[in-house]
């Protein structure tokens, strides 16, 4: 790191000393199990949306992908148009007020509570519980070790040191705080990470030239597409990719449409929208979602494209070389060696806090799904807090675990993974939880185990990316993907989510007529 | 457009700004919309 660590420490530890107070405050304010779980329904509008900003964008979306579009170029920003359109306006507006409404009047703590009571259904409650905790802590442990990878890096700390106490101190506030907790350092943690992206972007341009010179530049570079990129598909930084190429699939399928749509039934995310008091407060998170969600992710996909530049004109060489063919160092590399001492420490500090609060919400969402939704003991569905509490404890523990067990370089791929499980699985029994007068709990049930399974199948059986890892198609049939080339680049919620939807509408269709015959 | 000639780029650029002045747009114009609704779901 090219700043004094020492310097970094300090401000780490007053950064840390304020969450922890945050947290106290959510600690304090915590009087009953609907605090812990729904905040006590009275959230601000910016808190609201500076949280759920917060929780969607992780490490992984600005490191991790702001390094893939500096090795594919521009094109990412149609990752935006979806996180804002689908992320914000869509979520927000057609899920996010029903959701509030629907939450205040049936009394749902949870996301697999509010599904269980919209279909009055057990079954389709526990079923929304077990996928949560099936697939949840492999993305707790991406978001875990990123974390622990970033502070071993900048703080030199050993890395078990950094990865067991950076679980500790985000243990510390959401076991004790809950919701209100999490929602505010949430907030702080927002706030510090619009400023971070900011300084970021104007920074840049500045080094650069200025917005039209820097983007003239970067199109000019496109004579430079590396061999192999070119051969699948790639023209340059500043130009989409050949249309339905390799390149142009990956980009499209699996992080365009794969975070975009998967944003939508995200259970950490869902349970924000039960947290306000009216739909008021939802209108007044929409004005600050936009902005805060563009500047996330569209800074991050135009200085990561533009960081070739710079390297081109400093080193004479392209980011991805630069930082030596790995992907993930892009960024960090970018800001040591570009940016001023002090602007390092305030984007260091945004990035640890983009791994906290979404770490930090997903803690309290298994918590409350092992111990209210999944736990046994509840009696008329009265929710306990110290049975939450311990269950969220046990999921941070499972998740440190699974943590030491995965690969290093799991994260994006883990955010994808878990986002598309999520789309594929609840997107249609959600909306139509939220819209229908009277759901139809086996079209449902019929859905969800579709969506899931065809999900499970196209991911194992066909997704080159995930399907070489796993091994099973390759024990079974000696061969990665057993369909053909472009079918092993299709990310599995293009064909999982339709098939999901589809057998929705396919029982609603054969009940509707059922009832007419009879 | 912003120096970026591959329309397939500054269309997503262009979205993104409209998209953002919708989200600023529609907090602005339902600011006072939907107070204290109890279950109900206004707009």
């Amino acid at each position: 790191m090219a700043v004094d660590t020492l310097m970094f420490a300090v401000i780490t530890l007053v950064y840390l000393g304020v969450v922890i107070f945050l947290g106290y405050i959510g600690y304090r304010q915590t009087k009953g199990s609907d605090d812990y779980l729904v905040a006590g329904r009275k959230i601000n509008p910016v808190v609201l949306a500076l949280s759920y900003g917060a929780t969607f964008i992780s490490t992984s979306a600005i490191v991790g992908f702001g390094g893939i579009s500096a090795q594919l170029g521009m094109g990412l920003v149609w990752l935006t148009v979806l996180c804002i359109g689908v992320g914000v306006l869509v979520a927000f507006i057609l899920f996010g007020k029903k959701t509030r409404s629907l939450g205040h009047k049936t009394g749902a703590l949870t996301y697999p509570d509010l599904l269980g009571k919209c279909y009055q259904s057990a079954f389709i409650r526990k079923i929304t519980a077990l996928i949560i905790i099936v697939s949840m802590p492999i993305y707790t442990a991406a978001i875990l070790i990123g974390g622990a990878r970033f502070i071993e890096a900048t703080l030199s700390i050993p890395y078990d040191t950094a990865l067991l106490a950076f679980a500790a101190v985000v243990a510390l506030y959401v076991v004790l705080g809950g919701l209100i907790a999490v929602m505010y350092t949430d907030a702080l943690q927002g706030a510090i990470m619009f400023i971070g992206m900011t300084i970021l972007l104007v920074l840049t341009y500045t080094y650069l030239g200025g917005v039209v010179v820097a983007n003239s530049a970067l199109d000019t570079l496109a004579p430079l597409v590396p061999e192999n990129l070119a051969a699948a598909g790639m023209t340059g930084w500043a130009s989409m990719p050949e249309f339905l190429s390799p390149i142009w699939l990956t980009m499209i399928t699996t992080m365009v449409l794969g975070v975009g749509i998967g944003v939508l039934a995200q259970p950490q995310l869902a349970v924000r929208f039960m947290t306000v008091k009216d739909s008021r407060s939802i209108h007044r998170a929409v004005l600050i979602g936009g902005p805060f969600v563009l500047m996330m992710t569209c800074v991050a996909f135009t200085v990561g494209p533009l960081t070739n530049v710079w390297f081109m004109q400093k080193n004479g060489m392209l980011a991805f070389d630069a930082a030596g063919g790995n992907v993930d160092s892009i960024i960090p590399l970018y800001i040591n060696s570009a940016m001023p001492d002090l602007f390092i420490i305030i984007f260091m500090l945004a990035l640890l806090a983009a791994a906290m609060s979404t770490l930090s919400s997903l803690f309290h969402t298994m918590g409350t799904t092992i111990g209210y939704d999944l736990n046994p003991l509840v009696k008329n569905r009265k929710p306990s807090m110290k049975a939450i509490q311990l269950g969220t404890l046990a999921m941070i523990v499972v998740s440190t675990v699974v943590a030491y067990a995965l690969p290093e370089n799991i994260i994006a791929r883990a955010t994808v993974i878990f986002m598309g499980l999520c789309a594929a699985s609840f997107i249609p029994a959600f909306a139509h939880a939220l819209y229908a007068e009277k759901p139809s709990v086996s079209a449902a049930k019929v859905s969800i185990t579709a969506g899931a399974l065809s999900w499970f199948l196209w991911t194992a059986f066909v997704h080159v990316k995930e399907s070489s890892v796993l091994g099973i198609s390759d024990a079974l049939f000696g061969v990665q993907s057993v369909l053909p080339m472009p079918w092993g680049v299709v990310n599995p919620i293009v064909i999982a989510l339709p098939i999901s939807a589809v057998a929705l509408l396919a029982v609603l269709v054969i009940q509707k007529r059922a009832s007419t015959t009879s | 457009m912003f120096g970026i000639s591959d329309p397939g780029i500054w269309v997503g650029y262009l979205l993104s700004f409209l998209l953002t002045a919708v989200c600023i747009a529609y907090g602005i114009i339902n600011w006072k919309n939907g107070s204290d609704e109890g279950s109900e779901d206004g707009s």
